[in-house]
């Protein structure tokens, strides 16, 4: 018989790192729902696709997109700053420009919703594109920017929370967290790097 | 503990990545106004798994980590494609024939004409 | 003397505040028994009703809100998270030698998750109940039903994030806090099966997620993708809804198999035959399984090219099941085999699903399959495996850990009894209906030509011998938390490391460090008697 111990749980990034990748696994698959019903409605009735993209706000959508990267790697460097004695003075609020950042997109994605509305681009019957399967195409827009736009308020508000943890030494707004935190953003970047070519860029040269 | 050098050179590699995913950014807005018929559709993917990757691998620290968080990725990712491949062979052999209860402006579109795709 | 997890604090708020996963298994152990006869009093009247051919018990309306409730409550509520949220929860760290789970107030909140979504789901059913079957195919749940189907759905949204939440907890704690020197091939099996059953909750029931989410927003606002009227395709929705709920069938059957796993070289005195064969085949069942979905789907219009791919995976995916038949019969072989409950369980088990499993080849095959979906053939081979499967191996575990979970025994002859009266009774209510579905009576159907009677009756008789066999459970289990004789640590001289702890264990699990053996299931056929 081997002895054994009890093995010690390992360090708290690793468990909660792991705890973290796990969860973004679903996410893809929760997400991946809804891009099997893209995918479906793309290749079925590509024209009303087209034509739907096209009444898209294709500037207000670049500059999400440039926001959220940017985010993406002001949070990066949050996390690289939390490791280093010396920058660890720039992690709170390096948190806090990037909970800001995700915040403006949020603003942006109303404003581009309500010019949505007025536009009679929500479906229903009222519905002001003529194309068979444009209004599909908004279903899914609404439903995937919506989804997102969820996750972006989960996100900015945990960042938001940790930034002033942080900035206050707060025992909780460890590197661990903030590692994991930071994951979850970068996921976030990830469902709208393909979300911007897939609704934003559908033959816009027509 | 990171020392200066280190964190110097991380935050380099930070700067250039996000450089690179806004030049990314760019292109694959320029390439949506030419006319590359199905090319449009594969670039943009194609540019935006560039830019995945480059989140994936540099801001995630994929690059860094272990054999198991690489593994959960794929796996992630490998079962997504088991829905859309599998589905996909439903919808690539089922032709699509609008019925006339549809609406009107679905028949008219020239897709329904045809097979799809 | 020392004291045991259930004397750490004996408020009601003790418990709903805690976080030892022993505690949070026993609540969920209560509030899945509670649904289990909310569901079955649903079999109940549909029983009765179909003990006669005319609908002279219940009206259309009220038969199809049965069955759904019956389904709904059975898979969701009770099959899903019976034995990984009750046994897992239980089991695992101890099996491993933790204290506790990775993330045990993720545990307790996955438990509110569970009876919150349960509790919307079960005031959908009060307020009028939803009829569209567990499946919710559209367009009727999207555009024809009148009953509470955004209501149940939510119910059912919410439950799954418990189910996610509690995979992602045991994968995590699977990796991460086994005791040193317990490799990967020095697991239990039962550990394996929750481990395999973890991946596919955490990937596949966020797909049901976004299904139901899709479902709820097309019944609300009356436009979707699952509309033909605009361009939408409602085989999307069954390919999203499956591509979970076949998955879902191998959560419920995985850790059936990886408690039978367990009981099976206890009771043989022999060890596993074929322990890595039987891991590996754990692993490709969870895997392949993600592969065969569309075989729910064969006479739905999907395409013949895919529905010949989907029965060939649905072929190749029966064959590690097989391998697990093969293994279990094997250990019997030279044993020194002992009737107590748990193996009597255990072995109804084996043969059950071996005859659902089988009948399931038939299903798979396409010519056969149109004459046979939707008929009684399909009701029967799937209460074959998850009821004289999964149902019967959480009975076998119930009946083989509670010694270690309570730290009494029950009575030994009442519990062989009741093992014997749930057999009979499944198999007579059940085996009439694959002669049924063979002969054409259509499921989902509260009336039926009168020369269907006499299978009926035989079935309905044998859900009440059925319902006595699961009741006997209820009354000697519970008469036994009081007054059973006290066990002591290992009752069962079984293997595991459980089972180097006292009965009931202590908070922290163990009192000294268990050992881990150099053979797992290295039981010796002529080992002494069980001391119990």
């Amino acid at each position: 018989m081997t002895a054994a111990t009890l093995l010690e749980p390992k360090d708290e990034p690793d468990i909660g790192k792991l705890g973290m990748w796990v969860f973004l696994a679903s996410e893809v698959l929760f997400f991946g729902g809804l891009f099997l019903a893209y995918l479906y409605g793309r290749t079925h009735w590509p024209l009303g696709w087209a034509a739907a993209s096209r009444h898209t706000d294709v500037v207000l959508g670049t500059v999400n997109t440039a926001l959220l990267l940017t985010s993406s790697a002001v949070v990066a460097l949050a996390v690289a700053c939390e490791e280093d004695a010396r920058q660890r003075r720039w992690t709170a609020r390096l948190l806090a420009l990037t909970a800001a950042l995700g915040a403006v997109f949020l603003v942006i994605k109303g404003f581009e919703w309500h010019a949505e509305w007025d536009e009679h681009l929500f479906p229903g019957p009222s519905f002001a594109l003529d194309v068979a399967g444009a209004q599909e195409f908004f279903v899914l827009y609404f439903v995937m920017t919506g989804l997102h736009a969820v996750h972006m308020i989960v996100g900015v508000g945990a960042l938001a929370i940790l930034a002033r943890g942080r900035s206050r030494d707060r025992e909780w707004a460890r590197s661990g967290h903030l590692e994991v935190a930071a994951l979850y953003w970068h996921f976030v970047d990830v469902v709208w790097i393909f979300l911007y070519p897939l609704l934003y860029l559908v033959q816009r040269h027509g | 503990m990171a020392d200066e050098s280190t964190f110097a050179r991380t935050a380099r590699r930070l700067g250039v990545a996000w450089c690179a995913l806004l030049a990314l950014m760019l292109s694959s807005l320029g390439s949506a106004y030419l006319k590359l018929g199905p090319w449009n559709l594969i670039s943009g993917l194609v540019i935006a798994a560039i830019k995945a990757t480059i989140v994936a691998w540099l801001f995630m620290r994929l690059r860094e980590s272990g054999p198991l968080i690489r593994l959960v990725a794929v796996v992630g990712l490998g079962v997504w494609c088991i829905l859309i491949g599998l589905s996909g062979v439903d919808y690539e052999t089922r032709s699509l024939t609008p019925s006339a209860v549809q609406r009107p402006q679905q028949l008219l579109s020239p897709q329904a004409a045809s097979q799809p795709h | 003397m020392t004291t045991s997890y259930l004397d750490d604090g004996l408020t009601i708020r003790s418990w709903l505040t805690t976080t030892d996963h022993k505690r949070i298994a026993i609540l969920y152990a209560i509030a899945i028994t509670c649904f289990f006869f909310v569901g079955g009093a649903a079999a109940t009247i549909i029983r009765l009703e179909l003990a006669t051919p005319q609908g002279d018990l219940v009206s259309h309306d009220a038969y199809n809100k049965l069955f759904t409730a019956h389904g709904v409550i059975m898979v969701w509520l009770f099959l899903i998270p019976s034995i990984p949220s009750v046994l897992g929860n239980f089991l695992l760290p101890l099996m491993i030698g933790a204290k506790d789970l990775a993330f045990p107030r993720l545990n307790l909140m996955s438990w509110y998750l569970y009876v919150a979504g349960g509790l919307v789901t079960l005031e959908a059913l009060f307020l009028g109940g939803v009829d569209t079957g567990w499946t919710f195919y559209t367009p009727y749940s999207t555009m024809f039903s009148n009953t509470y189907v955004v209501l149940t759905l939510t119910g059912v949204f919410i439950t799954g994030f418990s189910s996610i939440l509690t995979g992602l907890n045991f994968i995590v704690t699977i990796h991460t806090l086994r005791a040193r020197a317990m490799g990967w091939f020095k697991l239990p099996l039962f550990v394996w099966g929750m481990y395999a059953t973890s991946l596919i909750l955490v990937l596949a029931t966020p797909v049901l997620a976004i299904t139901v989410l899709l479902l709820i927003a097309e019944r609300l606002f009356q436009i979707g993708i699952f509309d033909p009227a605009f361009g939408g395709d409602p085989l999307l929705f069954q390919h999203l809804f499956w591509f979970y709920s076949h998955p879902a069938v191998y959560v419920m059957i995985l850790p059936a198999m990886g408690v039978v796993s367990e009981i099976i070289p206890c009771f043989a005195r022999r060890p596993i035959f074929g322990y890595r064969s039987m891991a590996y085949a754990i692993m490709t069942i969870a895997s392949v399984g993600f592969l065969v979905w569309g075989h729910h789907m064969f006479v739905s219009g999907q395409s013949l090219t895919a529905s010949m791919v989907f029965s060939l995976l649905s072929f190749i995916v029966a064959i590690p099941s097989a391998i697990k038949v093969f293994n279990w019969t094997a250990t019997l072989y030279k044993g020194s085999i002992r009737f107590d409950a748990p193996m009597l369980y255990a072995l109804g088990f084996v043969g059950l699903f071996t005859i659902g499993g089988l009948t399931g080849l038939f299903l798979a095959s396409l010519a056969l399959d149109v004459h046979l979906t939707d008929t009684y053939f399909v009701v029967a081979h799937f209460h074959y495996i998850m009821v004289g499967g999964a149902v019967m191996a959480y009975f076998a575990g119930l009946h083989f850990w509670w010694p270690k979970v309570t730290g009494r025994l029950y009575p030994e002859v009442w519990s062989r009894i009741a093992a014997v009266i749930a057999f009979i009774g499944f198999n007579l209510t059940f085996f009439p209906q694959f002669l049924l579905g063979i002969e054409g009576m259509p499921r989902r159907y509260h009336t039926y030509p009168p020369q269907f009677q006499v299978l009926n009756l035989f079935s309905s008789a044998g859900a009440g011998v059925l319902a006595i066999g699961y009741l006997m459970p209820l009354v000697y289990l519970t008469w036994s938390i009081r007054h059973g004789a006290r066990a002591g640590d290992n009752p069962w001289a079984a293997k595991g490391f459980e089972w180097q702890t006292r009965s009931p264990p202590p908070t922290d699990n163990f009192d000294t460090p268990p050992t881990v053996p150099d053979i797992v299931y290295d039981y010796v056929a002529d080992e002494p008697e069980f001391a119990r």
